[in-house]
C-alpha cells in the first residue's frame, strides 16, 4: 500500500517535470510547426549553466535563472529569426528536423569540448532531504521542481489567454494569414514564440539539473519520450501537453511496480502508437491544436 | 618490331600497376614506419561511456609517454592512434577494421566497456591479432571462443564481490543480512558483479527481496528507489556504472531508505563520487581492481609518473589501461617483435598464454579464454575516505559492519 501512495507522488512529481520539459516543444510546434530536436540539447545546456553558476559562486542553482532565462529567449528569437525562418514554409517540418538535429549535435560537441565528458551534478544541501505526508516521502529538490513546472506552466497559459501578445501568438498560430490581415507582424510574434518556448528550456533545464547528473549527451535520452509526451497530448496544446506528461509520468511510474524498469519506459512509445492509431491529431489538443 | 614494342608497353604497364598496388598495400603501414610501433585503439570518448573513456585514453597516453622518456618499445618509439567510437557498438567495429586495414597499425588495445570489446575483439581475432583489454569483465566476453583475449585486470565481473562474500560468510548467522535488494544495469559488466554478489548470498540463505533491471538510458531513478525501499532489505548491492549509481543513491536517500549495508560497483571509486554525493558516502563499498597506494614495484613508479603529469594520482580505469600496456609491452619484449604480421601476433599470444605479467595491479596470468586469476579488493568510504577493507591483509581501514544513516 505505502508503495502504492509512494509510486503516484513520484509518478506526479515526474509527470510535472516532463510537462515542464515538453512546453517548449509543443509551443515551437504549435507556432510554427517546427520540430525542434535540439530542445533537449537546451534542456542540458541550461543544466549545466546551472551547474556551472552554482560551482563558481557557491549560490543556489535556482539563481541562475535569473541569466539563462532571458538568455535563450534572446537566442530562441535570434534562431527563428536567423535560421528557421530561412526554411521554405512548405518543407519547414522535415527540413527543421535537420537544422535542429545538427543545432542539438553542435550543443551536444560544445558542452563535451567546454565542460569535457565527466558527468556533473549539483551539490545541495537539501539534495537528498525529504519529508513524510501520508507515508509518501516527497524529495525536496523533487517538490521544488515540480513547483517551478506549476508556476512556469501557469504564467505561460496566462501570457497565452490573457495579453495582447498571447492573442496575437495564438492568432498566428491558428490563421497566419488573417493575423497579418488585422494587423499582426507574424514573423515578430513567431521569433518572439520561439524565445519563450527556449525560455522554458531554460527553467526546464534549471529544474532538471536539481536532481539528475548530467553529462553531455543526455539530452538523447530525454527527446523520445518528450516527443511522445507531446504528440500524445496534441501538438501544439499546452494544456495537452500538461495533460499527458502528468498521464504518462504517474503511468510510468505505476507500471514500475509490476513490470520493472524496461517495461515501464516503453509504455511512452505504447502510448505514442496508440495516439497515432487512435486520434492522430493528439487527445487534448483540437485538430492542428487551436485551443489552448 | 611493333609486337616488341607492344609487348614491351604491356610489361611497362603490368610492372607499373604492380608497382602501384605495392604502392598501395605498402601505403597502408605509412604510421607503422621503422623507428615507430603504431598502436591502434577506439575509445568511448563520447556518448554513454565517455567519463570512463577517457580516463582510459589518459592511461594509455601517460603509458605511451612513460614508454618513450624511457628508450621505447624495442628500441622504437610507441605512436598511439586514438578513433573515437561514440560509446557505439557498430562504430566500435568499423574503428578496429580501420586502424587493422587502412591504418596499418602495429599492435590494437582494447576499448573500454563489455558492449564495446565483444564486437571489437570479433575484429582482432578475424585478423589474427593480439587483444588486451582494459575493461570487459563480464562472462560473456570469455564466452565467444576468443584465443586472442586477455583482460588486463584482476579479476572478472562475477568474482568483484568475491571478498565481501567471503566476509559476510564469515559473520555469525544471526548477525549477517537476511534480506537483499539489487539494483543492476542492463549491461554485462554492471550485472554481472552484482549477480556474482547476489548467487554467493543466495547460497547463505540471503533471501533476494527485489531485483530491478533498468536500461542504460534509464533518467528516472525513483521508482526503483520505491521498490528497493519498500522492501526495506537488509544489504542494497547496485549493479552499476556511474550517473546511475549517484541518482540512484540520492533517490534512495530521498525515500529514507537506510540499509545495513549498501554496495555499488564502480561509481564510488570515481574521485567526481563524493563531490556528487557529499557528506552522505560513509560507510559505502565498492569493489576496485586498483589501488595507487598498492606497493608492486612497478605502481610506485606508474602513480609517480601519472601524478607528474596530471596532478592527481590514477584511478582505476587509467591503472587498468595502463596494465593493458605493460602486458602488451611484456609479451613484444619476450617474443621481440611487434608488426602486424600474423606469426608475430601469434607469438605474443602464444606468450602471453603461457607467462605471468608483473604489473601495476600485481602479477597477471590468464587461462585459456582469457580469465585474469586474480581478486579484486573491497573498498569502503571510512572517515570520508575511500580506503581498502578487504582483504585484511591489504586493508588500510577497519570495515565498518553496519553502514551509518545516509
Amino acid at each position: 500500500m505505502s508503495l502504492l501512495i509512494q509510486s503516484i507522488v513520484l509518478g506526479l512529481l515526474l509527470g510535472g517535470l516532463y510537462a515542464l520539459l515538453a512546453a517548449g516543444l509543443t509551443l515551437y510546434f504549435g507556432v510554427m510547426r517546427v520540430v525542434m530536436i535540439a530542445h533537449s540539447a537546451f534542456l542540458i545546456l541550461a543544466a549545466y549553466l546551472a551547474w556551472f553558476f552554482s560551482t563558481e559562486t557557491g549560490l543556489d542553482p535556482l539563481l541562475s535563472l535569473l541569466v539563462t532565462v532571458p538568455l535563450f529567449f534572446l537566442i530562441g528569437v535570434g534562431m527563428q529569426r536567423l535560421l528557421i525562418s530561412r526554411l521554405r514554409p512548405a518543407t519547414m517540418t522535415m527540413m527543421s528536423v535537420l537544422l535542429t538535429f545538427a543545432i542539438a549535435l553542435t550543443i551536444e560537441g560544445l558542452l563535451g569540448y567546454v565542460f569535457t565528458g565527466t558527468q556533473r551534478r549539483v551539490r545541495l544541501s537539501y539534495g537528498g532531504g525529504d519529508f513524510e505526508v501520508f507515508g509518501a516521502n516527497i524529495a525536496v529538490v523533487k517538490l521544488i521542481a515540480f513547483g517551478l513546472a506549476a508556476v512556469s506552466l501557469l504564467v505561460l497559459y496566462l501570457v497565452l489567454t490573457r495579453t495582447r501578445f498571447g492573442q496575437a501568438l495564438r492568432a498566428t498560430i491558428q490563421h497566419p494569414e488573417a493575423a497579418r490581415l488585422v494587423g499582426i507582424n507574424t514573423d515578430r510574434i513567431a521569433g518572439y514564440g520561439f524565445g519563450i518556448g527556449l525560455a522554458t528550456a531554460a527553467v526546464g533545464g534549471t529544474a532538471l539539473s536539481l536532481d539528475s547528473t548530467i553529462y553531455p549527451s543526455l539530452h538523447w535520452h530525454w527527446i523520445g519520450p518528450l516527443m511522445a509526451i507531446i504528440v500524445v497530448g496534441g501538438l501544439g496544446s499546452i494544456p495537452g501537453a500538461a495533460i499527458a506528461a502528468m498521464v504518462l509520468g504517474l503511468g510510468q511510474s505505476l507500471l514500475q511496480i509490476p513490470l520493472g524498469t524496461t517495461w515501464a519506459q516503453t509504455f511512452f512509445y505504447l502510448a505514442l502508437f496508440a495516439t497515432l492509431m487512435v486520434r492522430p491529431q493528439g487527445f487534448f489538443g483540437g485538430r492542428l491544436a487551436q485551443r489552448f | 618490331m611493333k609486337v616488341t614494342t607492344r609487348l614491351r608497353i604491356s610489361t611497362l604497364a603490368l610492372a607499373g600497376s604492380l608497382a602501384m598496388t605495392g604502392c598501395i598495400s605498402s601505403g597502408g603501414n605509412e604510421g607503422g614506419s621503422d623507428d615507430t610501433i603504431t598502436i591502434g585503439i577506439s575509445l568511448p570518448l563520447t556518448g554513454d561511456f565517455s567519463e570512463p573513456g577517457k580516463g582510459v585514453e589518459r592511461g594509455y597516453e601517460a603509458w605511451a609517454q612513460y614508454v618513450n622518456d624511457n628508450g621505447g618499445l624495442l628500441g622504437k618509439q610507441v605512436e598511439l592512434k586514438i578513433l573515437d567510437d561514440q560509446s557505439n557498438a557498430d562504430r566500435v567495429a568499423s574503428d578496429y577494421e580501420k586502424l587493422i586495414n587502412q591504418d596499418g597499425v602495429d599492435l590494437v588495445f582494447g576499448p573500454f566497456s563489455t558492449r564495446l570489446v565483444v564486437p571489437a575483439a570479433q575484429v582482432a581475432q578475424d585478423y589474427g591479432f593480439l587483444f588486451v583489454e582494459p575493461a570487459g569483465a563480464a562472462p560473456e566476453v570469455f564466452e565467444q571462443g576468443f584465443d586472442n583475449l586477455f583482460y588486463a585486470a584482476p579479476a572478472v565481473a562475477d568474482d568483484h564481490y568475491d571478498h565481501l562474500a567471503d566476509y559476510i560468510e564469515a559473520m555469525p548467522a544471526d548477525q549477517r543480512p537476511k534480506t537483499a535488494a539489487y539494483a543492476t544495469m542492463d549491461d554485462p559488466f554492471a550485472q554481472g558483479t552484482a549477480y556474482g554478489l547476489k548467487d554467493r548470498l543466495e547460497e547463505m540463505g540471503v533471501r533476494t527481496v527485489a531485483d530491478e533491471v533498468y536500461p542504460p538510458n534509464t533518467t528516472d531513478f525513483s521508482s526503483i528507489a520505491a521498490k528497493v525501499a519498500d522492501t526495506n532489505a537488509d544489504i542494497m548491492v547496485g549493479g552499476t556504472q556511474y550517473q546511475d549509481a549517484v541518482n540512484l543513491i540520492i533517490a534512495l536517500q530521498q525515500l529514507n531508505y537506510q540499509p545495513k549495508m549498501a554496495a555499488f560497483s564502480t561509481a564510488p571509486t570515481n574521485p567526481e563520487f563524493p563531490e556528487a554525493i557529499g557528506a552522505k558516502t560513509e560507510g559505502i563499498l565498492s569493489p576496485t581492481g586498483y589501488t595507487p597506494d598498492a606497493d608492486w614495484p612497478s605502481n610506485v613508479e606508474f602513480v609517480e609518473f601519472y601524478t607528474e603529469l596530471h596532478g592527481n594520482p590514477p584511478g582505476e580505469d587509467e591503472a587498468n589501461a595502463w596494465t593493458t600496456g605493460q602486458v602488451v609491452a611484456a609479451a613484444v619484449e619476450a617474443a621481440e617483435c611487434a608488426d602486424p604480421s600474423e606469426e608475430c601476433q601469434q607469438e605474443l599470444i602464444d606468450w602471453l598464454h603461457g607467462n605471468q605479467v608483473d604489473t601495476v595491479v600485481g602479477p597477471l596470468s590468464w587461462d585459456e579464454a582469457g580469465r585474469p586469476q586474480s581478486a579484486h579488493m573491497i573498498q569502503q568510504y571510512v572517515d570520508g575516505k575511500i580506503r581498502i577493507v578487504l582483504p585484511e591483509e591489504q586493508a588500510e581501514a577497519e570495515i565498518i559492519p553496519v553502514k551509518p544513516a545516509w
